[in-house]
């Protein structure tokens, strides 16, 4: 797994669970630390492998630039630089006619970068305050989605010169060409975006403590209720949604706890307690049904299911407990080593 | 400070035993109606009509409708059918984006005519009763939408924003509203400080439910304690917690 620190540094941690402990520590493979002659001067924002191997990866920071690392050797093999401090960037994981990466930064234009020339391909105009958040659909190469402190999501065909394909509007008006300018996917700055495994829908968190999910091939509020979703992130939030269980769960951090939510009936399962400062940022693994997340407390906690006992058949069984217990906490920690 | 530990060390460790949830037990406020129709006939008896000498639609909360339907996207469904079968209309309060005021479609009409009875712009308003409001069951208005599909010009729109029942959204477009509903808000936003503000003064900032009712109202509050409390609990500014002398409500963390 992939790190990176406020303080420029990137970790590479290893996940397997060697020791077959139930509480275990991580340990860290490498990094990239502050001796380091390529080292992010400011905090890193984003973190990405490249979707195809992991023989590459891509982190972006506060300190205006967008770098490619060869794993390897941990050398930077290109740097791209920005005009303003860069927020967010995503790589798409299924594409393969193309090699952009779209880029989120302080000024309202989004910057699509490719990896294959090294220089910034094109630019998205229509936004009109910072972009936080770009994710790709996991559906179709060239279907890019926005999100900014305008109060608005776009969803773009980064094939087409003309413009945005959708506004995403929370009331689900009229649609009208016109006054595309009114619509508003939240009433705050929209801070983090993520597709369900899917591409199907698309989940939204903003700074009016709401959380939205909206069909991605229409751009209508499909009107689920999560409830309160407290965001007081001025930057991007990073969330995930799970991939592989039956109905899907989204993990959102919620102040210092995570909860969990299922996507398409917005009931709350459970709250995941652990860390002693706000959670900025949380990442599923399906291959080993794991939910790892960060903090200002410098931790990273994995998260584990506890699986469900074998009931012996002849016994009379008492009622299990109502609380669903797939996700009930069971303390990994991991310690930043360097 | 908070005095009180709220949560304790066990409880995160997991080694409490969970209680059974037991049935919850009937409370004076809530869990009643399942259906957002129902919820809406009941929180419209706690609107008080004489307050505006009956000038005003009684006005319900989409968040006190979410305390009495538990599952909240069940409560939205229901809403937006509702709002398209045209039984209600979903008004936009101007002091929080997200505070949407619920109205019967008939109640809304009887009142807007009464209001403009005589009044110089009675046409235009007419005109948007009768033609605008059957036909789209929106939050707002847009400004071709209002010229061309509904043949309004300038002066008539000028009009109806005169008349309270369009309010200026954005250049070109309008949020449906309530003539005179002003002082609602204006008694709405200070009643909700208010009670608020009884919660948070209270000992460790909790107050039983019971006992929060059984208060006397203080002068500020016009609209009545039970409908703010609704209103509270639907908007999550307080958490409700079940406990064995009923339900308990208290200030967040966060």
């Amino acid at each position: 797994m992939l790190s990176g620190g406020s303080d420029g540094v990137i970790v590479l941690y290893d996940l397997e669970n060697s020791s077959r402990k139930p509480y275990y520590t991580c340990k860290a493979l490498c990094s990239i630390d502050r001796n380091h002659p390529d080292v992010h001067k400011y905090s890193v924002e984003t973190v990405q492998w490249y979707p195809h191997d992991t023989g590459m990866f891509t982190s972006s920071s506060f300190d205006k630039t967008l770098k490619v690392w060869d794993t390897n050797t941990l050398q930077t093999a290109d740097v791209f630089n920005f005009e303003e401090t860069v927020y967010s960037h995503h790589m798409s994981p299924v594409a393969t006619k193309h090699c952009l990466v779209a880029v989120g930064t302080r000024g309202p234009k989004v910057q699509l970068c490719d990896l294959k020339s090294g220089s910034c391909s094109h630019i998205l105009q229509g936004h009109r305050q910072e972009i936080l958040a770009v994710s790709w659909s996991p559906r179709y190469d060239y279907i890019l989605a926005t999100a900014s402190a305008d109060s608005r999501v776009k969803l773009w065909d980064v094939r087409r010169a003309s413009g945005c394909l959708i506004t995403l509007d929370q009331h689900n008006g009229k649609k009208s060409q016109a006054v595309e300018s009114a619509n508003t996917a939240h009433n705050g700055k929209v801070n983090g975006l993520c597709f369900t495994s899917d591409g199907l829908h698309l989940l939204t968190v903003g700074t009016d403590n709401r959380m939205r999910l909206w069909n991605s091939s229409n751009g209508e509020n499909t009107l689920v209720n999560y409830g309160k979703v407290c965001n007081n992130s001025r930057k991007g939030l990073k969330f995930t949604v799970s991939c592989g269980c039956s109905s899907e769960f989204v993990f959102v951090p919620y102040g210092s706890t995570i909860a969990v939510y299922t996507v398409y009936s917005g009931e709350q399962i459970t709250m995941l307690k652990g860390h002693y400062k706000s959670v900025d940022c949380c990442v599923f693994q399906s291959n080993f049904q794991e939910l790892y997340s960060g903090s200002r407390d410098c931790n990273i906690l994995a998260w584990v299911p506890s699986l469900y006992e074998p009931v012996p058949d002849d016994d009379e069984t008492t009622t299990k407990s109502q609380l669903n217990p797939a996700f009930e906490d069971a303390w990994s920690s991991t310690d930043e080593e360097g | 400070m908070s005095r009180k530990r709220h949560c304790l060390v066990p409880e995160t460790f997991g080694l409490k035993r969970r209680r059974e949830r037991g049935p919850v037990e009937a409370d004076p406020l809530r869990g009643e109606s399942g259906s957002a129709r129902a919820a809406l006939a009941e929180l419209v008896q706690l609107f008080p009509r004489g307050l505006f000498e009956d000038a005003l639609p009684p006005i319900a909360l989409r968040s006190q409708v979410y305390s009495l339907v538990p599952d909240r996207t069940v409560a939205d469904r229901q809403l937006k059918e509702l709002q398209e079968r045209g039984e209600i209309r979903i008004i936009q309060l101007g002091f929080d984006l997200d505070a949407h005021g619920i109205i019967f479609t008939e109640d809304y009409r009887t009142r807007v005519l009464k209001a403009c009875d005589g009044r110089p712009y009675a046409g235009a308003v007419q005109k948007f009763l009768t033609s605008v409001l059957p036909a789209c069951g929106d939050l707002s208005f847009q400004q071709d939408q209002m010229t061309q599909t509904f043949g309004f010009r300038d002066p008539e729109i000028t009009h109806l924003v005169n008349a309270g029942v369009l309010t200026v959204r954005d250049a070109g477009s309008w949020w449906l509203a309530v003539p005179g509903a002003g002082r609602f808000i204006k008694y709405f936003v200070k009643g909700r400080q208010v009670v608020l503000g009884m919660v948070r003064k209270a000992k460790y900032r909790e107050l039983l439910l019971s006992e929060l009712l059984g208060r006397r109202a203080p002068a500020t509050v016009r609209l009545g304690l039970a409908y703010h409390v609704h209103d509270l609990i639907g908007a999550q500014l307080v958490d409700c917690i079940s406990t064995s002398s009923g339900t308990l409500l208290r200030l967040p963390e966060t």
